[in-house]
């Protein structure tokens, strides 16, 4: 069973596995239904599934059973994507805290406490955690220790999870800025101001920082300079964070299409039929586009060609992302239930 | 805690309160039994400000020509739109003072936005975003801000929670939450609508905890849609329909008691005594297949807010605007009463012919009965703002 660390699966935001479910699931293997909304991804290492709840408990599952392995409870509701690095899970929560837990007990192995709810997934790179919150810090914290590293404070939410590369770590705010701060200082080396906010979670290919925005436009910015390569232009706001996959990014938007451009020049390779609204990262593997919906359902795309391949209905899903592997795919819903299917 | 009974005699059509009886409800007598509806809330005193607030009968309707620049809501534009429109309601000069009129620094603020018209027509993060920046221009600190709504999903889908600045609080009233440390959930279970209107298991409908205990003053952000039950879904419907839980139930059928359970929620004391703003989206409206307005055929650019104080005058004028653009496509009146038009809600989605409701804008006439504003158009000082 391949690990799934992060949002999208790794820090490159690719996004998937070699995955090819050409099929829907039609199977139970096993469901959870937890006390609380599930706002955030399920992910996935050493055969177990992590997730967080607003019922504020980071839950361990077996993959194959749904046994539960432990929960941790935190200090308020957790809507954060967990990411796993170095033996722990870490989380961001309600409470303002950043929360570093040890993958096979359980056991809290340190905190880092901050002022406004963390709704990002902490990005660890190089020993070192980045997350910013909604009251607009931005931080990068020791992987160890926990102790704070440096703090900087923006102008707007900052919901986007950051994207943390050699020298540089990407996110955008509330603000309209997509920044890229030096991940040693937290120092600017570029901000592109875009027309609203930055909600999505850049993704980083080909040397170019790809995120979407409010004001409606999907841009890709030279990643060492934050030159405009291009941009092009959807029908409402952009709220999906990207998934890449060999030269195509995938992404929803508001306007209720998945959108299919090429990396290099952002020519539209695909574009599905309209689903109303689309706000929840896709997930891109070889040769799958899948995507939760609003309104409930899972639906898979062909990678090239947009054609749709199954649906899957389990109820309302918003921010998630499922888990594709080839033995099950596992989804969580808004309602709260954590599914396996096969 | 305040408690008082209304009797909805059907037959009659009429509504009366304690024994007091009142004018007859708008749609006059249908084939309903009778309901008998118990309010009861905190007590809260009434102040010139709750409605129908400083300045009944009033209605500024705010229209930019810009309002939507290829297909986006302007920033620029809702910002021209509210500050002309609250100088023309206060007769105030600058729109500082007019929003001082009705708001003070220590005041907690709730807005109720409607979300519920993804992705195209709810209350816009324009509208919203300069509502917050008024009140933090008269003072009111962005953490004493809560929007909120019934439903989470929709509030998130919408991305209210990221796109307002930091320290508001956004709820779905469906959630628990923790403030100070002690979890909270949405709705307070001592205020509360009692009534059976179709013999249904869970008869009471509680109301938003935020606006029963929290909330000292509350902005009320309605759309301009058609709503396939009460006819409109503005000002009334929005308040009502949007902090009480368990509504669904009043319309389950093609007649309906949206007439008078909404304005007859509306008159309880926290809702009435706090609503001091209702500021209608108007930008995009919607004149069939409301609420949720998935077909887009049946939305229009009417690029208008309408503001006003009084609830019921608002939900007057957006009841001529929607009838005028029926009527201008040449589709049934909101209070048509033909059986041959009732269809399926997918029929509904397809056909502005078609509708699942005998639709009751008549519940704006009610709240006039129980003293929420005007309905009378000639009680009503239409004022037209144009900007180009």
């Amino acid at each position: 069973m391949p690990d799934w660390p992060t949002l999208l699966a790794s820090n490159d935001r690719r996004g998937g596995t070699a995955a090819a479910r050409k099929t829907a699931p039609s199977e139970l293997i096993w469901k959870v239904a937890l006390s609380e909304s599930i706002r955030s991804s399920p992910i996935l290492k050493d055969g177990v599934v992590y997730v967080t709840s607003r019922d504020g408990r980071l839950y361990a599952f077996d993959a194959r059973t749904g046994k539960e392995r432990w929960t941790f409870q935190a200090a308020a509701a957790i809507d954060s994507t967990p990411s796993t690095s170095g033996g722990l899970v870490f989380f961001g929560c309600d409470d303002g805290a950043i929360y570093a837990i040890d993958l096979t007990a359980g056991r809290l192995r340190w905190k880092a406490e901050g002022g406004g709810p963390v709704w990002t997934s902490p990005i660890v790179k190089d020993g070192v955690v980045f997350a910013g919150s909604n009251d607009g810090v931005f931080k990068a914290v020791d992987l160890q220790s926990g102790k704070v590293r440096w703090s900087r404070q923006f102008e707007g939410q900052i919901c986007s999870t950051a994207y943390a590369a050699d020298r540089l770590v990407y996110f955008g705010c509330g603000d309209g800025r997509l920044r890229a701060v030096e991940s040693a200082s937290g120092k600017d080396a570029w901000v592109h101001q875009a027309g609203d906010s930055v909600v999505a979670s850049p993704a980083l290919a080909s040397g170019a920082v790809l995120a979407g925005s409010e004001d409606c436009f999907f841009y890709a910015l030279d990643a060492q300079s934050g030159t405009v390569r291009w941009k092009v232009e959807t029908g409402l706001g952009i709220y999906s964070s990207p998934a890449v996959a060999g030269d195509v990014v995938y992404f929803g938007g508001k306007d209720g299409y998945v959108y299919a451009l090429n990396v290099a020049d952002g020519k539209q390779i695909w574009r599905s039929d309209s689903m109303r609204t689309l706000t929840a990262p896709p997930l891109a593997g070889e040769s799958v586009v899948c995507m939760q919906t609003f309104y409930g359902s899972t639906q898979a795309f062909d990678a090239k060609t947009g054609a749709r391949l199954w649906r899957a209905n389990l109820g309302g899903s918003l921010q998630s992302t499922p888990i594709l592997t080839d033995e099950a795919v596992y989804l969580a819903t808004y309602p709260g239930v954590l599914y396996a299917l096969r | 805690m305040n408690r008082r009974t209304f009797v909805y005699n059907a037959a009659l059509g009429t509504l009366g309160l304690a024994g007091f009886p009142l004018r007859a409800a708008g749609s006059g007598p249908r084939e309903l039994k009778g309901l008998k509806i118990d309010v009861q809330a905190p007590d809260v005193p009434m102040s010139p400000l709750g409605m129908p607030g400083l300045f009944p009968g009033r209605v500024v309707e705010a229209f930019h020509s810009a309002a939507l620049v290829n297909r986006r809501v302007s920033e620029e534009a809702v910002r021209a739109m509210i500050d002309a429109g609250m100088k023309a309601l206060s007769g105030e000069s600058n729109a500082k003072d007019a929003w001082a009129k009705l708001f003070v620094p220590g005041d907690v603020v709730a807005l109720k936005v409607n979300p519920s018209g993804v992705p195209g027509t709810v209350t816009s993060i324009p509208v919203l975003r300069e509502v917050i920046r008024a009140l933090t221009s008269v003072g009111v600190p962005t953490r004493n801000m809560i929007v909120y709504d019934r439903n989470s999903n929709q509030l998130e889908v919408n991305g209210y929670h990221t796109l307002v600045p930091p320290g508001v609080r956004v709820v779905g009233l469906d959630q628990r939450w923790v403030v100070k440390g002690e979890t909270r959930s949405g709705y307070d279970p001592n205020s509360f609508c009692e009534m059976d209107c179709f013999g249904e298991r869970e008869t009471r409908s509680y109301l938003a905890s935020i606006v029963a205990n929290e909330a000292t003053k509350i902005v009320n952000l309605p759309c301009l849609k058609e709503h396939n039950a009460s006819g409109v879904t503005g000002c009334l419907k929005n308040l009502a329909y949007g902090s009480f839980n368990n509504v669904n139930r009043t319309h389950t059928d093609p007649k309906t008691y949206t007439d008078p359970v909404i304005p007859v929620m509306c008159t309880a004391a926290p809702l009435r005594a706090k609503s001091v703003l209702h500021i209608m989206d108007g930008i995009r409206a919607v004149y069939h297949g409301g609420p949720f307005a998935w077909n887009p055929e049946f939305q229009w650019e009417a690029k208008t807010l309408l503001i006003g104080t009084d609830p019921v005058a608002v939900d007057r004028i957006e009841l001529e605007i929607v009838e005028q653009k029926r009527k201008e496509v040449g589709v049934p009146s909101l209070w048509d009463r033909d059986p041959k038009n009732l269809g399926s809600s997918g029929e509904m989605q397809k056909t502005a012919f078609k509708n699942p409701f005998y639709r009751e804008p008549g519940h704006i006439k009610t709240a006039a009965e129980l003293g929420l504003g005007k309905w009378e158009l000639d009680q009503i000082d239409r004022r037209r703002i144009k900007i180009e």
